[in-house]
C-alpha cells in the first residue's frame, strides 16, 4: 500500500460547497485578486477581512457573478459550485443568484410592500403555485431572518418604511425566500446600530444550519464573533485562510498578525 | 511585522502593562535575596522589612489584573496583543506567588533566629536562592526582549535547583537523625528549601509564558527533571 494516496482526514471531512482555484479578477488592466484558492463549506460562515482595496468584496461578487455587469471586469480560473463550473457558458447567472444569494451593505428594500420584498424572488423563479404556499414561502422567509413578529400584522406596509435594522432583516428575509444554498454577505450590518447588528449575527449563526455563509466585513470582532473560518485578503492576495480562532490568536503570517492586531499592514 | 498599533495609546497601555510586571518582577527578587540574607545572617530588621514588603508585591498584581481586564475590555487585543496581556497576568500571579514564598522564608528566618544554627544551611540556601534569583531575572529578561533561546536556558537551569534541593533534603535528613534536638530546625529549613525548588519552577512557568507569547504555544515536551526526591533515602549510603 502506498500511504501517500491516503487521503487527508481533516479534508475530507468538510463538505466543500464552493471551491475556487487559481481565481483571477480584473478590471480593465488592475489584477484586483491574484491566484486565490479557497473552499467555502456547507454550513459554515466563512468571513473575508482585509483592508480597504483588498479585493474581499470584488471576490465575493465573483461567487455569484455580480461582477458579471461591470464592463472589463473579468474572471479567471475556476470557481466550483457543487463541482460545476459557475462562469460555464452553460450557467444562466440568474439561476446561480437563485442558488447564490445576496445580501448588500445598505439595506436595499424594493420600494413594495414587506409582503411582495419577500415574494419577488419566489415569483420570478415559479418557485410555488398557489397563494397558499407563496404566503407560506414569505412567513417562512421572514421567521427566518426573525422579522416575523415585528412585521406579521402589516405585510402590506412599505418594506421602506422599517427601521434600518429591520430593513436589513427584510433584505435577509428577501435573500432566504428562494431557498438557496449560499449567502453572500457584504457588510451587512456596517449601516446597522450594535442591538440590530447583534439581531443579525445571531441569525447568521442560524442560517448556518442550513446554508453556506460567506461574509464580508471591516469588523474584526464581527469577524471573529459569527465565522468558523477566516480569510484574511491583502493587496488581491489570499494571505492566510484557516480556522477562525487560529487566526485570531495565533495567525501564520506576520501580514495577518499586524492587520488583526491594529498595526500598519 | 510593524511594531507600532495605528492608536498609539494602546502601545502605551500594552508598555505600562508590562513595565509594572518588569517592576514587580524587581521587587520579586529584592524580596527573596534580602530573606535569604536575613536568614543567613540572622537579621531580624531584614526579615520584618522583607514580611512587610509581600504588601506592595500583592498589590502590584491587583494593579496589574485591573489593568489587564481594562486592556481586555476596551482594546479586544487578538493574536500576540492578547497572548501579552494574558502572558502578563499569568507572569504577575507567579510573581505574586514567589513573592509569598520570600516572605514565608523571612517568616522561618524570625524563627529560626531563636535557635541554634544548623552549620552550612543558611549559606547553602542563600546559593540556591541566588541561582533562583538569576533564573527569575533571565526570565524576565527574556520575556522582555521576547528570547525563546534565552527562555528555553532558563527551563532547562530549573534542573539545577532541583538537584540542590534535593542534595539539601539529604543533608537536612541527615542532622535530624543525627540528633533530634535538630528535628524543629531542619523542619523549617527544609519548607524554606522546598519553598526555594518552588520558586525555581515559577520561573520555569515564567519561561514557558515567553514561550507561548512568541510561538503561540505552549512547550508540550516534558524539561529534563532530577530525579524526586521520593526516591532518596540516606540509609543505603
Amino acid at each position: 500500500m502506498n500511504d501517500m494516496t491516503r487521503v487527508d482526514p481533516r479534508t475530507e471531512v468538510a463538505d466543500v460547497k464552493i471551491s475556487a482555484r487559481k481565481a483571477q479578477v480584473y478590471y480593465g488592466d488592475n489584477h484586483a485578486i491574484r491566484d486565490v484558492d479557497v473552499d467555502i463549506n456547507a454550513r459554515m460562515v466563512t468571513a473575508f477581512i482585509g483592508p480597504s482595496g483588498c479585493g474581499k468584496s470584488t471576490f465575493l461578487r465573483s461567487l455569484n457573478r455580480m461582477n458579471d455587469t461591470i464592463p472589463g471586469c473579468r474572471v479567471e480560473g475556476t470557481i466550483l459550485l457543487d463541482g460545476e463550473n459557475i462562469y460555464d457558458r452553460r450557467v444562466d447567472p440568474v439561476q446561480l443568484r437563485a442558488k447564490v444569494g445576496m445580501v448588500f451593505q445598505k439595506p436595499n428594500p424594493f420600494p413594495k410592500s414587506i409582503y411582495d420584498n419577500v415574494a419577488y424572488g419566489p415569483r420570478i423563479h415559479g418557485l410555488t403555485r398557489t397563494k397558499a404556499e407563496l404566503d407560506e414561502v414569505v412567513e417562512t422567509s421572514l421567521r427566518r431572518a426573525a422579522l416575523w413578529a415585528e412585521v406579521k400584522d402589516r405585510l402590506h406596509a412599505p418594506g421602506t418604511g422599517l427601521s434600518g435594522g429591520q430593513q436589513q432583516r427584510l433584505c435577509i428575509a428577501r435573500a432566504v425566500a428562494t431557498s438557496p444554498e449560499v449567502l453572500l454577505m457584504d457588510e451587512p450590518c456596517s449601516a446597522l446600530d450594535p442591538i440590530a447588528t447583534a439581531q443579525v449575527e445571531e441569525l447568521i449563526d442560524e442560517l448556518r444550519a442550513q446554508f453556506s455563509v460567506v461574509i464580508v466585513t471591516h469588523s474584526m470582532q464581527q469577524a471573529a464573533r459569527v465565522s468558523q473560518r477566516t480569510a484574511f485578503f491583502h493587496l488581491g492576495n489570499l494571505v492566510e485562510f484557516g480556522a477562525t480562532d487560529q487566526i485570531f490568536t495565533n495567525p501564520g503570517d506576520p501580514r495577518t498578525e499586524s492587520y488583526i492586531t491594529g498595526r500598519i499592514g | 511585522m510593524n511594531e507600532k498599533h495605528i492608536v498609539k495609546s494602546f502601545d502605551r497601555d500594552l508598555e505600562a502593562i508590562q513595565a509594572m510586571v518588569m517592576k514587580m518582577g524587581g521587587m520579586v527578587e529584592t524580596a527573596i535575596l534580602d530573606a535569604a540574607q536575613a536568614l543567613e545572617t540572622r537579621d531580624e530588621d531584614l526579615a520584618e522589612k522583607v514580611r512587610q514588603g509581600d504588601k506592595a508585591i500583592d498589590a502590584m498584581e491587583e494593579r496589574v489584573h485591573e489593568e489587564a481586564a481594562r486592556l481586555l475590555a476596551l482594546r479586544a487585543p487578538a493574536a500576540s496583543d492578547l497572548r501579552t496581556v494574558l502572558s502578563v497576568m499569568r507572569i504577575a500571579a507567579s510573581l505574586e506567588r514567589v513573592g509569598d514564598y520570600a516572605k514565608n522564608m523571612a517568616k522561618r528566618a524570625h524563627v529560626l533566629g531563636q535557635m541554634s544554627a544548623i552549620a552550612g544551611a543558611g549559606g547553602s540556601l542563600r546559593r540556591m536562592s541566588k541561582a533562583v534569583v538569576e533564573m527569575l531575572g533571565h526570565a524576565l529578561d527574556a520575556y522582555i526582549h521576547r528570547d525563546v533561546a534565552l527562555a528555553e536556558d532558563v527551563r532547562n537551569r530549573d534542573r539545577e535547583v532541583d538537584q540542590m534541593y534535593n542534595a539539601l533534603f539529604r543533608e537536612f535528613l541527615t542532622h535530624m537523625m543525627e540528633d533530634p534536638r535538630n528535628i524543629t530546625a531542619c523542619m523549617h529549613l527544609h519548607f524554606i528549601a522546598k519553598n526555594i525548588e518552588r520558586m525555581g519552577d515559577h520561573a520555569t512557568g515564567i519561561a514557558e509564558q515567553v514561550i507561548y507569547l512568541v510561538t503561540g504555544e505552549m512547550p508540550d515536551e516534558a524539561r529534563p527533571k532530577a530525579e524526586s526526591v521520593t526516591t532518596v533515602g540516606v540509609g543505603g549510603h
